[in-house]
């Protein structure tokens, strides 16, 4: 029986995009997790994992890193039981030297970092105490009540303001190898978006650390902020209480049996609350520092996986008979 | 089956009723009415493996629901497998739902077409409408209405099983995925003494739900199909799924729950560990609270949208575009966020194009994510291999017969695997049924 027209417009409706989509009728692919694709999945997982996590493993061990705490061992012994009456006591000399040996070659450039632990920068009253536009527009914007009790000292405003920037980290190290002086290269230490865009050019600093409580470095007000790159790499928050700053960049390689003496001025104030100070030297590599971390993740994850997959075999054979 | 006749149409009422007596005649018919019901019941009780069907009309159901008599005959009706109440008018129906409601704590249909059915219609849990030759009437105050008595059968076993199961999923989805995101802001509260700083941007937090969540769960619920419709109305055992309430109980849903808290615990415990301390790029940066925030929360949607593409058994167009595209859009979403001023954008600002994608770190931890999934992977993995549901074995059917059938059409036999009915389905199936329709016969004695 030929078709009618109207047969003919009734089924090219029926095969129209929109009544496949009201009826619910639409082209589908229907997966069913049958045992030879989960057996599939499994060892797919696990033979990319388990390279890669060793690959990742090898980069990690590849990056050379020496770390050494200096907070206690730079406080002198007559001090060692009140700290934090050292750290407030102007007139005790805070110079202090620590020795790092060189074990591994390190390759330039060779980052240097300082440590802090127990220093909670994520905490909410401490995140919130700042003021963006100010340090974008300067002393002139005054929607800064974030920054309280830092806005402003004897009447007059604090650029910048607020907690952060307040207690900007003031330990400064300068690195002797052999008789030379190692050259720190202490500029493009902050992010580009910061130092562009975050800190104005035409923004200097203005009434800082003038009041009764000193918190932490002081500012040179003839430089704009845009250009204090330690103020901005402090201002960045840290994600987790113990955390890791870039202070400066080393270019040239060190040797191993290399001696670096580290003279620096351990005069941040980490005593009050239980905090510890470290420095930090670490070369980098395509994957960046030193964690082993995500390489025995993916080790691990590959081969609980490789071992289900087995498992599960073994269980869907024997049940099979 | 057997048939139990309650009617008043006996020679002595007629009798009654023909001189006039309104009061005797009443008595009278009450107390037929009550013998029979006790007759009935005597009856059931001697032979309890038959089945009964019990009829009753209009004049006798109005002494029947008699205060005295109403739990019995309502005790005699729940014992027989079918009841039919002829000639009843609008009121005795809805009487008659009100009390089955009452005495058996069951979800009711009522089924009707005219006018003396609204009052059923409403009385009923779900009230089905016919529309048609009788008007528009019952539509208008059912739940649902069909153009003919026959799309019952369709809209039971296939529409009902299908929103059974996708509201189920849904739920226990949902709840999974905000559990999942929320616990990750826990486990990060707690380093940061707990302080109240959220691990993530204000914005990112505010769009969870709205953007990069939310359009794969309406996949879910109102697209998927576990089970095709021809096969729903071949096996319709699968709507017992629904009545013993199979897919949404308390295990499934604390199941989903521990679920969430599983995947935030790996996510929060892969990125913090992973991404912080150390540089994370070749130029020696340090990950901050917005990388790991980034970080964190691109695992968050990623786990959560994965999940949801494992836990779907019918991919169309749509739900590809939705589950993909909702991941998608975080990355552009990051990107457009991050290009606004700095002020407005605090902690967002240039963070994907900037900080996080010329990192390989970043792209190396989501991909680790995958760890996440695989708890739920290797559940349903082994839940379909050794302890499968129905919907399920019909699946694994399905696909049996697909590629059987694509055997059958390489080899050119004209024999098909459509034309198998219920006595060819494997002992398995055939056990599975007989004792869904025991557990069911047992629930209802």
């Amino acid at each position: 029986m030929s078709e009618t027209n109207s047969d003919r417009q009734r089924r090219g409706d029926r095969e129209s995009a929109f009544y496949l989509f009201t009826q619910q009728r639409l082209p589908a692919c229907k997966p069913v997790l049958t045992p030879p694709w989960v057996i599939t999945i499994y060892f797919l997982v696990g033979f990319i994992f388990v390279p890669v996590g060793l690959f990742t493993l090898r980069a990690s061990h590849s990056v050379v890193e020496i770390e050494e705490r200096y907070d206690i061992e730079c406080v002198p012994s007559q001090f060692r039981n009140d700290k934090v009456s050292y750290i407030q006591d102007d007139s005790v000399p805070k110079n202090c030297s620590l020795l790092f040996k060189v074990d591994k070659y390190m390759k330039a450039p060779i980052y240097i970092y300082y440590q802090l632990e127990n220093y909670y920068q994520n905490h909410r009253r401490y995140v919130r105490s700042r003021s963006d536009q100010q340090l974008l527009h300067g002393r002139n914007f005054h929607g800064t009540s974030y920054c309280q009790p830092l806005e402003s000292s004897n009447n007059r405003p604090i650029v910048p303001c607020g907690l952060i920037a307040w207690s900007l980290f003031n330990d400064t190290f300068t690195f002797i190898r052999g008789k030379a002086l190692l050259k720190v290269n202490r500029t493009n230490i902050a992010w580009k978006s910061d130092r562009d865009h975050k800190f104005g050019k035409n923004v200097y600093p203005f009434n800082f650390q003038n009041g009764t409580w000193i918190g932490g470095g002081k500012l040179n007000p003839r430089i704009p902020l845009s250009n204090q790159e330690d103020l901005i790499v402090w201002m960045r928050i840290s994600a987790l209480p113990s955390f890791r700053k870039l202070y400066g960049r080393i270019e040239e390689d060190l040797d191993v049996g290399d001696y670096v003496v580290v003279q620096l001025m351990n005069d941040y104030n980490t005593y009050s609350f239980g905090g510890k100070k470290k420095l930090v030297l670490s070369t980098s590599n395509w994957l960046g520092g030193k964690n082993d971390f995500l390489g025995l993740a993916y080790v691990f994850v590959g081969s609980s996986s490789l071992t289900v997959a087995i498992v599960f075999m073994l269980l869907h054979l024997r049940s099979q008979r | 089956m057997k048939q139990i006749a309650i009617t008043l149409e006996l020679p002595e009422i007629e009798d009654l009723d023909k001189h006039g007596d309104k009061e005797a005649t009443a008595e009278a018919s009450l107390d037929c009415v009550k013998k029979q019901i006790h007759d009935g019941k005597s009856q059931m009780g001697k032979e309890n493996s038959v089945e009964f069907g019990l009829i009753i009309d209009g004049k006798s159901l109005t002494f029947a629901m008699d205060n005295t008599l109403v739990n019995d005959f309502m005790d005699l009706a729940m014992g027989c497998a079918t009841v039919i109440c002829c000639r009843s008018s609008l009121k005795q129906k809805a009487v008659i739902t009100r009390l089955v409601k009452s005495v058996v704590s069951r979800t009711t249909l009522a089924i009707g077409d005219g006018a003396n059915d609204v009052g059923m219609l409403q009385e009923a849990d779900i009230g089905v409408g016919i529309s048609g030759v009788e008007g528009m009437r019952a539509v208008m105050a059912s739940d649902f209405a069909i153009a003919q008595f026959r799309f019952l059968e369709r809209l039971l076993l296939v529409h009902g099983h299908w929103c059974y199961r996708r509201i189920s999923m849904m739920i226990c989805y949902f709840f999974y995925k905000n559990i999942t995101f929320g616990f990750t802001l826990f486990w990060f509260e707690a380093y940061t003494s707990f302080s109240g700083q959220p691990a993530y941007n204000d914005w990112y937090m505010s769009s969870y739900n709205v953007f990069f969540t939310s359009l794969p769960v309406i996949a879910l619920g109102v697209f998927d199909h576990d089970v095709s419709a021809r096969l729903c109305m071949k096996y319709p055992l699968l709507y017992q799924e629904g009545v013993q309430n199979l897919l949404f109980n308390w295990v499934l849903i604390l199941g989903w729950m521990f679920n969430g808290l599983l995947s935030s615990i790996i996510i929060y415990l892969l990125t913090a560990n992973s991404i912080t301390g150390q540089a994370f790029r070749k130029d020696g940066q340090v990950a901050d609270y917005s990388i790991l925030g980034v970080t964190m929360y691109t695992c968050v949607v990623w786990t959560v949208n994965c999940q949801m593409a494992l836990s779907i058994n019918y991919f169309t167009w749509i739900q590809h575009l939705f589950i993909w595209g909702s991941i998608a859009l975080w990355y552009i979403f990051l990107v457009v966020y991050g290009s606004i001023p700095s002020t407005l954008s605090t902690t967002a600002y240039k963070v994907l194009v900037e900080a996080c994608a010329p990192s390989i770190l970043y792209w190396l931890t989501t991909l680790l994510v995958i760890s996440a999934l695989l708890p739920l992977l290797s559940y349903r993995a082994f839940q379909i291999r050794f302890r499968p549901m129905e919907h399920d074995r019909i699946q694994i059917q399905r696909r049996r017969s697909e590629s059987l059938e694509r055997d059958v059409a390489q080899s050119r036999l004209s024999e098909s695997s459509e034309t198998r009915n219920s006595s060819d389905l494997p002992a398995e199936v055939r056990i599975r049924i007989d004792s869904l329709k025991a557990s069911s016969r047992r629930k209802n004695s």
